[in-house]
């Protein structure tokens, strides 16, 4: 996707005396959130825009080596021929209304959503790198994100090193320095991208969450379709028409060697003793169901017991509450559906 | 919002919103999260486009139930901080074109335990104070951890929502009213809607991954560094294959022992109550007859009669305990053992599976 570049870690910018200066990291980490609120809020520029921009927020690792990059937040601007413009206030408040929800996180960049680095994105770059309200002494991590439609998305993650020959034109340059960057999605995210990409394949692009068992089919169904492919490019390589290799026919066979060995009878036995278990649970909790029910239905239906003390009709005396409301008759179906 | 426009029938969510509020709730968990929602309502579908979390700020409960969470994040959707909160959070985004509507709330579960005082009181606050069409979303964080995606959509019913107004939870009330535990929420269906942006993205992520190998790898080390043998995100979840049902079904028997306990304490009260009330009546009939008698010799003594209902102010009948935690209790069980049951079948097919796996001599020898 990115193009390849080789990058060193090598100290950026000037080093001043007295302050650390901070080696190049970086390693980008992007989680999945991140990139979709960047998609999203590029789906929502206005229609004269050809780009946005926005904050990145996350953390950063201990040594600033890995910087990760957790969520992002839209950030009006506009661009004219000459000049940018930034809503800076509304950057600062977002941030501290965004800091006060997650207070772990803090500002590692920004991100624009088109390829394109110019003299903007350097002011820009500047204003987020600097000292005070941007990620100095850390560099700003620059993310693009084309959104061109018919084109493929294309991210690219810089850092950058103060250029410029001259203090004034130092405010406006900066060398941007491409950096790697790994999408990452942790464990807990898989669960709802898997059920994100479900409706990759629609046309109304949507889907619903797939009950449990939905899931497992699914999951059944990939796993013979892998097995299917496998088992047919083994005997393709029987019949000698794909070429063999010895490292794939390794890699299967430790595959085939995970498969246990045990006994007929013991399968038998375990396997009988756990189903029991699992039908037990799922017999006890319906009981527990129907009993709280049945309480809970009795608790109002032996009111109707009471309904002859309140009126001194019927000399049942049942002191159970006794308000009254519906005549006696009504228990025997109410009980009878409990 | 019109009062004639159609009910609610159905949540699109953006799966922006959806990854916004997973990384949120796990990253609290096991602690509960709760978050805003904002969207559009379309016809009777209520379109979730983005989310923010809540801050966790310290608060004095102003429950009107003595119960109240000590978790203050439970009922942060309804404190006034957040309110100020929310209002500006949705100020701020309206301003980058995000549909500035509060659609409603989220909250994070741990096994379906999210039928409870606090979460009925915030989705009572929002459809009372904020806007009628709102929802709650609630994502099962250790469910999700099992293999598919829970997220589910709630909404009081309006006859609840007439009832909680009042505090209507006496047997009396309730007989008349006719509600019952499954009348508290309506659930609506859960809609993922992706962006053209969202669904172009997932495919490119794919596209490098499905194409074919051309040359075979050369040794068993570089095959298994190779991209191939890592999970791929959007297959199937193989999680869902996993065997090790044990912690699942222990937990679920804790939530339910905890539910009985719960229930037992409820009885009780209720118990008491009635006994209370028992000796109550029996000491106002007592009191009755005494001064039937009286008034039976003043008449025959011709003396002037004592009024016969000062027992009205000599006695107190208790009130009756609230019957609305056993309800919630109720629901609760009855979520619990739904997810047993829904849960118990999903495994006993892959059980019978591996049997029949590891067995082959019953099939096919």
């Amino acid at each position: 996707m990115a193009d390849s570049f080789l990058h060193l870690a090598r100290p950026l910018g000037p080093v001043s005396v007295g302050t650390a200066p901070t080696t190049a990291p970086l390693n980008v980490v992007i989680q999945p959130q991140a990139v979709f609120a960047i998609l999203d809020h590029s789906l929502r520029r206005n229609a004269d825009q050809e780009r946005v921009i926005g904050t990145l927020l996350g953390t950063r690792s201990e040594d600033g080596g890995e910087v990760e990059v957790r969520s992002a937040f839209a950030v009006g601007h506009s661009e004219a021929e000459d000049q940018v413009e930034v809503d800076m206030e509304y950057h600062k408040q977002m941030l501290a209304l965004h800091l006060k929800a997650n207070p772990r996180e803090v500002l590692v960049g920004w991100y624009a959503t088109a390829s394109e680095l110019n003299t903007f994105s350097a002011l820009i770059q500047n204003f987020y790198s600097g000292q005070g309200d941007g990620t100095w002494p850390h560099p700003a991590v620059h993310l693009t994100v084309s959104t061109e439609a018919g084109k493929d998305l294309e991210t690219r993650a810089y850092i950058s090193a103060p250029v410029g020959v001259t203090a004034e034109r130092a405010a406006d340059s900066a060398a941007f320095i491409p950096v790697p960057y790994e999408l990452r999605y942790g464990e807990a995210d898989k669960s709802g991208l898997e059920a994100i990409a479900n409706a990759k394949d629609t046309e109304e692009r949507s889907t619903s969450i797939a009950t449990d068992v939905e899931a497992l089919e699914r999951a059944i169904e990939e796993v013979l379709a892998m097995i299917d492919r496998v088992s047919r490019y083994v005997e393709s390589v029987i019949d000698e028409e794909a070429p063999a290799s010895t490292a794939m026919g390794q890699f299967l066979l430790n595959a085939l060697a995970l498969a246990p060995k045990v006994e007929p009878a013991d399968i038998e036995k375990d396997f009988n003793n756990h189903i029991q278990d699992v039908l037990v649970v799922s017999y006890l909790a319906n009981t527990i169901r129907t009993q709280m029910e049945l309480s809970n239905r009795l608790a109002t239906a032996q009111l109707t017991l009471g309904g002859g003390e309140s009126t001194g009709a019927e000399g049942q005396r049942n002191q159970r509450g006794g308000k009254g409301g519906r005549p006696r008759q009504d228990r025997a179906p109410e009980e009878a559906r409990a | 919002m019109a009062e004639a426009q159609a009910p609610l029938a159905a949540v699109k969510v953006e799966a922006l919103v959806v990854m916004k509020i997973i990384k949120h709730c796990n990253q609290t968990f096991p602690t509960t999260a709760t978050g805003a929602l904002v969207g559009m309502d379309v016809e009777g579908t209520l379109e979730i486009t983005n989310s923010f979390p809540f801050p966790v700020v310290e608060m004095p409960t102003e429950s009107h139930f003595d119960n109240a969470a000590p978790n203050p994040a439970a009922s942060a959707p309804r404190v006034k901080a957040n309110a100020a909160y929310q209002a500006e959070m949705i100020r701020m985004v309206r301003e980058v074109n995000v549909d500035a509507n509060n659609v409603g709330w989220y909250t994070s579960a741990n096994m379906g335990n999210f039928v409870n005082m606090n979460v009925i009181e915030n989705q009572f606050f929002y459809q009372k104070d904020m806007n009628e069409r709102t929802v709650a979303l609630v994502h099962d964080v250790s469910r999700s951890a099992q293999g598919s995606l829970s997220l589910r959509a709630f909404r009081l019913s309006a006859k609840f929502v007439e009832a909680f107004k009042d505090n209507k939870f006496n047997s009396e009330e309730l007989q008349k009213s006719g509600l019952r535990y499954q009348d508290i929420f309506d659930e609506l269906p859960v809609e993922i809607h992706n962006s053209h942006l969202i669904t172009s993205f997932i495919h490119q992520l794919q596209c490098p991954k499905s194409s074919g190998p051309s040359d075979l790898p050369p040794s068993l080390s570089a095959l298994e560094a190779s991209p191939f043998t890592k999970s791929n995100v959007f297959s199937p979840n193989f999680d869902n294959l996993s065997l090790s049902i044990d912690p699942y079904l222990e937990k679920n028997c804790d939530l339910l022992l905890d539910s009985i306990e719960n229930h037992n304490t409820e009885v009780n009260n209720y118990q008491y109550y009635q006994r209370v009330l028992g000796r109550e009546q029996q000491k106002i009939n007592n009191w009755k007859q005494k001064r039937t008698q009286e008034n039976a010799t003043r008449a025959a003594l011709k003396q002037p009669l004592l009024p016969e209902d000062e027992w009205q102010r000599l006695f107190k009948l208790p009130a009756e305990p609230s019957r609305l935690e056993s309800m919630l209790n109720t629901r609760q069980v009855d979520q619990f053992s739904r997810q047993v049951d829904a849960f118990v079948s999903a495994t006993t097919g892959k059980m019978f599976a591996v049997k029949g796996n590891l067995l082959p001599g019953e099939v096919a020898k």
